[in-house]
């Protein structure tokens, strides 16, 4: 058994209803439902060893949530096995969910009346944390993301990023050693983006907690991750290091340019030509606007399953 | 040895998380005030109907309805706004709501049992409830006249009773509740449910109003012992068996409803799929 | 007034679209209204099992009382409620200025765009017990009784309408309303019974205050033979004084949401 996360081709399907419009067709549903099979997750397996941060990266519907959701015991798969800590994530032993934790994008844990302050008071006794040692855990972690002013503010005077950053304090009050964040950086604003990404890392560092991060930005991927796993369709389609990726995936750039006359001027070239080609076209032009842009994840992936 | 101390730490622990959730649900409620009293308004009107309805019966038929008088009654609709008070827990129609914004995904991820939130959650509602509503409890008084005259050890029957009654409603609508998770048609099992909580425990009438037959079939339910049995403690006269069985039935029921809770737990957390949230 | 009416029309239109989609409810809602009806039932029939007349309304007269209510309440459930619940929602969650932009009249388009269609079953249901309620009568209703009837029945339906709409407005100020629904569903049942039964002060507050009296005991007067033409002025008269009070009292609100006069 490797490492603290062991995953073995996990798998989770989905049995949706058919909808179809129409009366007739809803008729027939009443007395004969159809259903779809919807393969979330298809047969996942990988290891993750203590201490790493392994970025998920993956469209929206690829199953890197569903994924996260298995190993952090909310659900129970359909196939395959997966061992977190040296527990079954879905047995969902006190033991376990007191080592590890879920963090979710735009997601609300906390009382939304009281100040975090409260609330991480509650979770104290949840996690049945002796005080002193929570006093400290709490006031560094405090200290770690500057938010000593608004813990005391009830949260939903907060903001979407402030929110976000008490959120994240609460759910590592307990110092779990594992940690499973779903889209943490969503809807925020880039200072803030950084703010928790600096954050997660200092954490990794100073704890040495293993971290399982998904997301569809790829600058959260690299800024905190060494090694990502590729999702798509709920099967693995790369796990290795970042850079093999952007060489791999990011193999394109497109240049946008808005000319002085109003013409637009998109293209593709490949990654290594793209200064020479971005020279080329500033001399040959007058340029007012000009865009080098890595493909979008959707895109570049698409292009992968293709080949 | 290790193995009693770590039984004493667990119980300690969960005595901790229920003083700290129930904390919170006071500040909480000293802060919305204005609206706990709209809500109290409209939980009110209930009992007073009944209790105008039943009055005027009894003051048409020369002031006693089946040996019960119009003090009486008016004595038994105001104690069931106290024991209402204490009996509302959360209702298994907010299951929907609860899954899709992921307060119970949010629960599953915690280390303690989630019926636990909502027992010490409701607990805590209590204290700013009664401390808002006892000056209604006195106008009501004052209007009605209601004829109160209860024995200490029925005072104490009764305190005990709520608290009962409050256990026994908080597990039993916590197991509707997870209904949701096995069925999108969970809410007309729920209304079935209601209906006859409402007709077979006192809710309505005073189950000595009700037919023969329905008061045998209260006999094998649950649901007198969470309104009819702590109302009629305080207001009727009731010997002290009858008293000191009762707390009794509601221990057994309360038993029944752990189990049903356990099971049911384990059944519906294999079906839940948390999509979305 | 003709684009008012137009607008009404639409938002019905897709009221009844959308909710053609969700059939199932539909069963749903008869197996709801039949289950309300017979509670109804069987409480009625408790309470007459150990009496003949409340408060001089025999059985039968009771149930007509009975049927209007559950009439009235389909039409609350399946279009006032709805449409004033979302308005509290929009005002606290700020959505409201989406729909202040469109150069219609706010007030017909917050009043209509919502439709629980299948909650109508509710208004078969009543009028179904009515019906029964009437027909078990010892005197017959003609048809000037029957007209009477159905005016009231709109006049109380516009009552009711309005005190929705000025509670609603008050979330202007008190952002949370979420207990206005149990409040009204609380409050509504108070006319089931006969208004005479509540002692004074609640009998004015549940007429004046509260319209269910006007709203569902006066049209059950109108089928029973106890309806005076005076009640019946009064009754005009004050839905009409109401209703001008809770257009009025919505525009002012509007105005102090938006930081300008409408």
């Amino acid at each position: 058994m490797a490492g603290v996360v062991h995953v073995d081709a996990l798998e989770k399907v989905f049995r949706v209803p058919e909808r179809e419009a129409g009366l007739r067709a809803s008729l027939r549903s009443l007395v004969n439902r159809q259903w779809r099979e919807v393969r979330a997750v298809d047969g996942v397996s990988f290891d993750v060893e203590a201490g790493e941060v392994v970025g998920f990266l993956g469209p929206n519907g690829a199953g890197k949530t569903t994924t996260l959701k298995m190993l952090s015991g909310l659900l129970h798969p359909t196939g395959g096995g997966a061992r977190v800590l040296g527990h079954v994530p879905w047995g969902r032993e006190r033991e376990y969910l007191r080592r590890m934790t879920l963090v979710m994008g735009n997601r609300n844990q906390l009382q939304w009346d009281l100040p975090a302050l409260d609330s991480f008071e509650l979770n104290r006794a949840i996690y049945r944390l002796p005080r002193e040692p929570f006093r400290e855990t709490r006031d560094e972690l405090i200290e770690l993301l500057d938010i000593g002013d608004l813990v005391r503010k009830p949260v939903r005077q907060l903001s979407l990023g402030e929110r976000m950053k008490v959120e994240v304090v609460g759910s590592l009050l307990h110092l779990p050693q594992v940690l499973f964040l779903d889209e943490p950086t969503i809807g925020l604003d880039v200072t803030m983006q950084k703010r928790i990404r600096n954050f997660i890392a200092a954490y990794n560092e100073r704890y040495g907690a293993t971290v399982l991060l998904t997301s569809h930005y790829m600058a959260d991927v690299e800024a905190l991750c060494k090694r990502v796993i590729v999702i798509h369709h709920g099967k693995l389609l790369f796990d290795g290091r970042l850079e093999a990726l952007a060489d791999r995936f990011g193999a394109y750039k497109t240049i946008e340019a808005v000319l002085a006359d109003g013409e637009t001027i998109s293209m593709q070239v490949p990654r290594n030509e793209t200064s020479a080609a971005t020279a080329r076209l500033l001399a040959e032009n007058e340029v007012h606007d000009l865009t080098v842009e890595d493909p979008p994840i959707e895109d570049v992936i698409e292009q992968v399953f293709a080949s | 040895m290790s193995v009693m101390n770590a039984q004493a730490g667990a119980v300690r622990s969960m005595v901790d998380f229920y003083l700290t959730g129930m904390r919170t649900q006071i500040q909480i409620g000293f802060q919305y005030r204005a609206a706990t009293y709209m809500y109290t308004i409209g939980m009110l009107s209930e009992p007073v109907i009944y209790l105008v309805v039943w009055r005027t019966i009894a003051d048409q038929h020369g002031g006693t309805l089946n040996g019960i008088g119009g003090g009486q009654i008016a004595a038994y609709y105001i104690v069931w706004t106290l024991v209402r008070t204490f009996n509302i827990v959360f209702t298994p129609f907010g299951w929907e709501w609860r899954i899709r914004e992921g307060e119970l995904s949010a629960q599953l991820l915690r280390p303690i049992h989630p019926v636990h939130y909502d027992m010490a959650t409701f607990a805590g509602q209590k204290i700013p409830w009664l401390i808002m509503y006892a000056p209604l409890a006195v106008g009501l008084g004052f209007i009605f006249h209601p004829s109160l005259h209860p024995r200490p050890l029925e005072v104490v029957v009764f305190f005990v009773a709520i608290w009962g009654a409050y256990v026994i409603r908080s597990l039993n609508h916590f197991v509707l509740g997870m209904l949701t998770l096995f069925t999108t048609r969970a809410t007309a099992l729920f209304q079935i449910w209601f209906l006859t909580e409402l007709l077979v425990s006192g809710r309505l009438v005073p189950l000595t109003f009700m037919p023969q037959w329905a008061q045998s079939i209260a006999a094998w339910l649950p649901f007198k012992w969470t309104f009819y049995f702590p109302i009629e403690a305080l207001v009727g006269a009731m010997s002290t068996e009858t008293l000191l069985t009762g707390l009794l039935w509601q221990c057994l029921w309360a038993a029944i409803g752990s189990a049903l809770v356990f099971v049911t737990f384990r059944l519906s957390v294999r079906h839940y799929s948390a999509v979305g949230n | 007034m003709r684009r008012g009416l137009q607008l009404a029309w639409t938002y019905t239109r897709l009221g009844v679209l959308n909710e053609m989609q969700y059939r199932a409810n539909f069963f749903v809602a008869i197996f709801q209204s039949l289950l309300g009806v017979a509670v109804s039932i069987a409480v009625l029939a408790l309470v007459y099992s150990h009496t003949d007349a409340l408060h001089g309304w025999t059985q039968s007269e009771l149930l007509v009382v009975l049927g209007v209510q559950i009439l009235l309440g389909g039409v609350i459930h399946a279009s006032v409620q709805p449409n004033m619940e979302r308005l509290t929602q929009d005002v606290q969650d700020g959505k409201l200025d989406f729909l202040l932009s469109k150069p219609a009249d706010s007030q017909l388009m917050i009043s209509l765009r919502e439709l629980r269609l299948w909650q109508l079953v509710d208004v078969v249901s009543g009028a179904i017990v009515v019906a029964v309620g009437v027909s078990r009568l010892q005197t017959s209703v003609g048809i000037g009784h029957a007209f009477a009837f159905l005016a009231l029945l709109l006049v109380g339906a516009s009552l009711l309408y309005c005190f929705w709409l000025i509670l609603a407005t008050g979330s202007f100020w008190v952002i949370n309303m979420w207990f206005l629904s149990d409040l009204f569903e609380g409050v509504y049942q108070v006319g089931r019974w006969p208004i005479g039964v509540y002692p004074g002060w609640l009998r004015y507050s549940m007429t004046y205050l509260v319209p269910i009296g006007f709203a569902v005991t006066v049209p059950a007067q109108a089928v029973t033979h106890r309806l005076h033409w005076v009640t019946v002025v009064v009754a005009l008269g004050f839905a009409t004084v109401v209703f001008v009070v809770a257009r009025r009292f919505w525009r002012f609100g509007l105005s102090r949401y938006s930081g300008a006069s409408a």
